[in-house]
């Protein structure tokens, strides 16, 4: 092997590679010149034959030139790579207008959406949520609830009977009745879920939805009431709306009220969805009754509490302006897809 | 509650409200007797006057009108072009002016008729929606004060409030007892009215003796006799008191029982006294099975619960609910028995549902009526039917009262009621609204009371109930907004509740929709649906033969508590495809009911359904997608969510497959190897049934073991950075073996190292036997410890091969 071979085999490899016009071209010219059974290879082998003192000095040289080439290789690569990826740019088009891939998602049903924007409130004030039975003992729907047999309140209620003894349960206040008798107070406790009342008309349906705080605690005030509705207000609406309490009568509670919001949609001004009165009826609420404390037995003298509940329904209607109550149980994707969840 | 503001004002002062009614019934609302709605008469005659006809003139062009002159007082006079013919000069008329709307709907302006100018038009009854000649124009009194608005003349001025009383409340019940509210609320005198019975307490009134057998049931029956009353038309003023109130005119003896029911609360009846045989009455109860038609000619069968009127043959009247065809007041009744009586309130309502008898008298007895004022409503329905009969009222009245008054005492103080309503609360307003409210103060110091309830106030008898009081009279809108504080013991939500919500999560995410559906259904639908409950309840279902059926459904298409989801979403879908959505995906989250001796129970289940076929874009290439992979997708998708891997569909082998799936087509869903559940595709029957052209599929599982085994602990490994090896496996074996069966052995038998193995294609077809398949797996292997080498991976195939083939009928293609 001599200088003027390896000159040779450098100046034929300069060409290839310059000659490469892409990257295959130009990895085979590698391969070629620096591969495993490549030229450099041979060089190296026939490295044996010479003397000891050639044998640093033509090392030398050859690794210039490996080097040479590698590092040529590395700049044509580079440069090759650059003009493949412009010409492929060039022709590679996608019409991202087109759709995607994925199915699309599904959506949660509005009682479930608009249930859970309200647990996000009540949980900010310590509230934890209960669940109770669906099919429930006349006791805990009713007696427990100071609503005993052949009470008038209970005509304000229209209820399904299974048997004698069990009613599907017309509001979720016997899960206040199950918590009580099943915890200690302090309590702050939300329950929701079906309820059910024997009355089917263009705006009530036989199975809906309900929401329920209680609150048991020392010294609670139908100001604590009054102000946890305000809040719950300000915040389910996301909008600085007004809370007004009415006088009203529920056995469980004493006193009663009944609260509206200023109408979201007017603002108070008056409009269809408020009937012009510039308040929107929302639920009811009330200082527990010593009543319902006694049943469960809670000590009357120590404990104090108020509870509150309204439609889930009702507030999804009057939050997105729902015309027809019907939709909710009629499941239809077009109505469904329309929620965000 | 109707409330007549005319009637109102006979017992307390409100004319500045017939201004502004709106403003009463802001009070009235504010106050908790919430008004639904106002009727004001007065604005269906607004601009419409008494008008007297100066002068009649012939119409220059036309000869069936004629041209008048109308004076409105005060000198007014208006020309007016008229029709009629049955009017002349000085005669008072109805003169409707420019901006009145009469109640059909004509709007008056000024117009020409035939070149003459009408500022207005004269009426007939008709035009004014009342009765009255039909022979042209309404021709009044000749008294009719000329200017005065219509209205106002016809006694149709009145204001009437609807309210909605709350069962609380049954002294609101009667004109007294709102105009007793309404004097509460504004500070305001009652007019003094009410008078006392006179004569004696007796045994007999007139002929009449009465027994009260059943005195726990009637606490006070009071009675008088009225003779030689002659029975007729009310007049007018008590025919329109009752219309305002929305009660029809009977006759003056009836009617008077109605006006004095409106009017004080207390209900009464009048016999036709010589219809009572043995001139006995006995309240006692009724014998078990005796036939009763009341007066609206309703046929009933009574029991020995229900209270009753008798004489000495039978039942005259159901006490408090509803009197009896045979001895009420008609044209021939001469002489009248009147009662006014105090019925349990328990009694009669318990009566009034059995028997789907409703009633002014019986709404009131149910609620509790005051009992003190029984024998002055006695005495103002007495003198007012003699007055309107001609009639004479006896000397003796018979009161036989056996009632118990328990004083209920409450003791209320200025600490009480400031703590309970959350802001300082002053002495002297708490007793003036005791006063108000017509308390009795037993005692005062200086900062409590102790009070007597009204004996009208049957809803007070705790402290508490006078903080309500206090605060109504203060106004509802006195109470501050603070805030509870902190609580002291938090605690968690219910795990239910938020493990239907990681689920939920899941399943929008993998395409389906969220539906909630009544949790009753039609019996008949349901046994159709479902066919063998049996089936189901092997695929681990809680499940029994028979619905829990409700006693009084809305109808038959809701008369059962469901025992599937599957059926509702099955509705969901069919309602869905009706409106042409031909693919969709839904689930539901709910619960299923049964009954086990005398418990009744409910489970939580989930349901998915998914329609159609998926027609992508993207992969025009591969074959039609089964709705039921979708599912399958989301079983797996949960499976990994919740760290569930004994959550998996399992081939049926020995299960008998649910009537309404397709017998090829379905699986059982696994939890722990325990059935949870089915998956599968519609029978094509159902689809063809109602016309479905696309794949419907299904899945319905119990959600208890899974919610259970879901809230334990996950651990989290750090992943493994030593090489993994792939290797790909292509088996032929016979079409009907389940693939799931297979990879079950896969993944038990190809070592520890086994990170992964999916099926990556199936090919039948050539060169493959007609009855076989090649299926391609891909597994890949991965040593947390160490880079595996070929040589292992190669061991472990082997091993894995050799398992395989001695279990299934499968070959290396």
């Amino acid at each position: 092997m001599s200088q003027n071979q390896l000159d040779q085999i450098k100046k034929s490899a300069l060409l290839d590679f310059e000659n490469a016009q892409n990257l295959t071209e130009l990895y085979q010219a590698k391969v070629q010149y620096l591969g495993k059974t490549g030229a450099f290879t041979e060089v190296m082998k026939s490295m044996a034959s010479l003397s000891k003192e050639e044998k640093p000095l033509f090392g030398k040289k050859v690794n210039e030139v490996k080097d040479l080439l590698e590092k040529l290789y590395v700049h044509l690569e580079s440069h090759l790579q650059a003009k493949e990826i412009q010409s492929r740019m060039e022709t590679e088009r996608l019409d991202l207008t087109l759709p995607g891939s994925n199915p699309p998602l599904g959506q949660l049903h509005p009682v479930q959406i608009v249930t859970e924007e309200i647990f996000k409130v009540l949980s900010r004030l310590g509230y934890s949520l209960r669940t109770g039975p669906l099919i429930e003992k006349d006791y805990y729907n009713f007696e427990a609830l100071n609503l005993p047999q052949n009470h008038p309140a209970r005509d304000m209620q229209d209820t399904f009977f299974v048997d004698p003894t069990h009613v599907l349960r017309t509001h979720t206040s016997p899960i206040q009745v199950h918590s009580l008798e099943n915890e200690k107070p302090p309590l702050r406790i939300m329950g929701t879920g079906p309820v059910f009342r024997c009355d089917s008309d263009i705006s009530h349906l036989p199975h809906f939805h309900q929401v329920e705080g209680m609150c048991v605690d020392e010294n609670i005030s139908m100001a604590d009431l009054k102000g946890t509705i305000a809040y719950f207000i300000k915040e389910f609406f996301g909008r600085d709306l007004k809370t007004r309490f009415r006088p009203s009568f529920f056995p469980f509670t004493e006193p009663s009220a009944e609260f509206d919001c200023s109408c979201p949609v007017c603002s108070g001004k008056g409009c269809s969805m408020c009937k012009d009165s510039g308040w929107i009826e929302i639920g009811g609420a009330g200082l527990i009754n010593p009543k319902v404390f006694e049943h469960a037995k809670v000590d009357t003298n120590k404990w104090q509490g108020f509870a509150f509940g309204f439609g889930i329904e009702r507030m999804a209607i009057i939050k997105y302006g729902i015309e027809d109550i019907r939709l909710f149980p009629e499941n239809d994707l077009r109505f469904l897809k329309q929620f965000n969840t | 509650m109707k409330l007549s503001l005319k009637w109102i004002q006979e017992f307390v002062a409100v004319d500045e409200f017939f201004s502004k009614p709106n403003e009463l019934a802001q009070i009235l609302t504010q106050a908790g007797f919430e008004v639904e709605s106002i009727h004001d008469s007065r604005s269906l005659y607004h601009q419409v006057v008494v008008g007297q006809i100066l002068e009649k003139n012939k119409h220059p062009n036309a000869d069936k009108l004629s041209v008048c002159l109308v004076t409105t007082g005060q000198n007014q006079v208006h020309q007016i072009v008229c029709g009629a013919q049955n009017h002349k000069s000085g005669d008072r008329v109805v003169l409707a002016l420019p901006g009145a709307v009469l109640p059909g709907g004509l709007a008056i302006k000024k117009s020409a008729l035939r070149g003459v100018e009408s500022s207005g038009m004269l009426c007939s009854f008709k035009e004014l929606a009342l009765e009255g000649s039909t022979d042209g124009i309404a021709i009044l009194d000749s008294q009719a004060p000329v200017g005065k608005p219509f209205a106002e003349f016809w006694g149709l001025d009145d204001l009437v409030f609807e309210l909605k009383v709350t069962p609380n409340r049954a002294d609101g019940l009667s004109h007294l007892g709102l105009a007793r509210e309404i004097a509460a609320l504004l500070e305001k005198e009652m007019k003094p009215g009410l008078k006392p019975l006179s004569g004696q307490k007796a045994l007999m009134s007139g002929p009449v003796q009465v027994e009260v057998v059943s005195q726990n049931l009637c606490p006070r029956y009071m009675g008088i006799y009225i003779e030689n009353v002659k029975v007729q038309n009310s007049p007018a003023w008590i025919q329109k008191r009752l219309e305002s109130v929305g009660l029809k005119s009977i006759n003056n003896v009836v009617d008077v029982t109605n006006l004095v029911l409106m009017e004080l609360g207390q209900p009464l009846h009048a016999f036709d006294a010589d219809q009572i045989k043995g001139e006995k009455i006995k309240v006692s109860v009724a014998n078990p099975g005796e036939e009763f038609t009341t007066l609206d000619q309703k046929k009933i069968k009574l029991t020995s619960d229900n209270l009753t009127i008798r004489d000495s043959e039978r039942a005259l009247c159901v006490a408090g609910v509803m009197g009896g065809l045979n001895s009420g007041t008609t044209v021939d009744t001469r002489n009248v028995f009147l009662e006014a009586a105090y019925f349990l309130p328990d009694s009669v309502r318990k009566t009034s549902r059995q028997h789907g008898l409703d009633s002014d008298s019986a709404y009131r007895f149910s609620r509790g009526i005051d009992s003190e004022l029984t024998p002055f409503a006695l005495k103002r329905a007495a003198d007012l039917i003699a007055e309107l009969t001609g009639g004479k009222v006896s000397s003796d009245y018979i009161d036989l009262d056996v009632r118990q008054f328990k004083v209920q005492k409450i003791d209320v103080s200025v600490e009480l009621l400031s703590k309970r309503l959350g802001y300082p609360v002053s002495f002297d307003k708490m007793k003036n609204y005791a006063k108000r409210l017509h308390f009795k103060i037993e005692n005062e110091t200086s900062q409590s009371l102790t009070l007597v309830a009204p004996t009208f106030r049957h809803d007070i008898s705790h402290p508490m109930d006078f903080v309500e009081e206090y605060a109504r009279l203060d106004g509802y809108d006195k109470i501050p907004e603070t805030l509870p504080a902190l609580v002291k013991n938090p605690t968690s939500h219910d795990v239910t509740f938020t493990s239907l919500k990681s689920l939920a999560v899941v399943a929008t995410a993998s395409g389906f929709s969220q539906s909630m559906n009544y949790a009753f259904c039609s019996k008949k639908h349901e046994s159709e649906f479902l066919g063998s409950r049996e089936n189901l309840k092997n695929l681990g279902f809680k499940i029994e033969p028979a619905s829990i059926g409700i006693l009084n459904p809305l109808n038959e298409e809701l008369n059962v508590m469901r025992s599937s989801l599957a059926l509702g979403l099955w509705n969901n879908i069919l309602h869905n495809y009706r409106y042409g959505i031909e693919q969709g995906g839904l689930f539901e989250m709910g619960q299923t009911f049964f009954q086990e001796g005398p418990e009744m129970k409910e489970t939580l289940r989930l349901s998915l359904a998914a329609w159609g076929n998926s027609e992508d874009l993207w992969n025009k290439a591969g074959q039609q997608i089964n709705p039921v992979f979708k599912i399958k997708s989301f079983i797996e998708e949960l499976a990994n969510a919740w760290k569930l891997p004994s959550l998996r569909v399992s081939g049926a082998q020995d299960q008998k497959v649910p009537e309404f799936l397709h017998k090829g087509q379905w699986a059982v869903v696994e939890f722990r190897n325990q059935p949870i559940g089915w998956v599968g595709t519609m029978h094509p029957q159902k689809l063809a049934d109602v016309k479905i052209r696309v794949p419907v599929a299904m899945m319905e599982v119990e959600l208890g073991s899974l919610i259970e085994a879901q809230s334990s602990i996950k651990k989290i490994t750090t992943p493994v950075k030593h090489q993994a090896v792939t290797r790909d496996l292509a088996l032929v074996m016979p079409k009907d073996l389940a693939v799931g069966d297979l990879l079950k052995t896969v993944q038990h038998k190809a070592g520890p190292s086994l990170i992964s193995h999916k099926v990556l294609d199936i090919f039948v077809g050539e060169p493959i036997d007609t009855d076989k398949k090649s299926v391609s797996i891909r597994l890949v292997w991965q040593d947390p410890a160490q880079s595996l080498q070929e040589e292992a991976v190669n061991q472990l195939q082997a091993q894995l091969l050799e398992n395989l083939t001695k279990q299934f009928p499968v070959a290396l293609r």
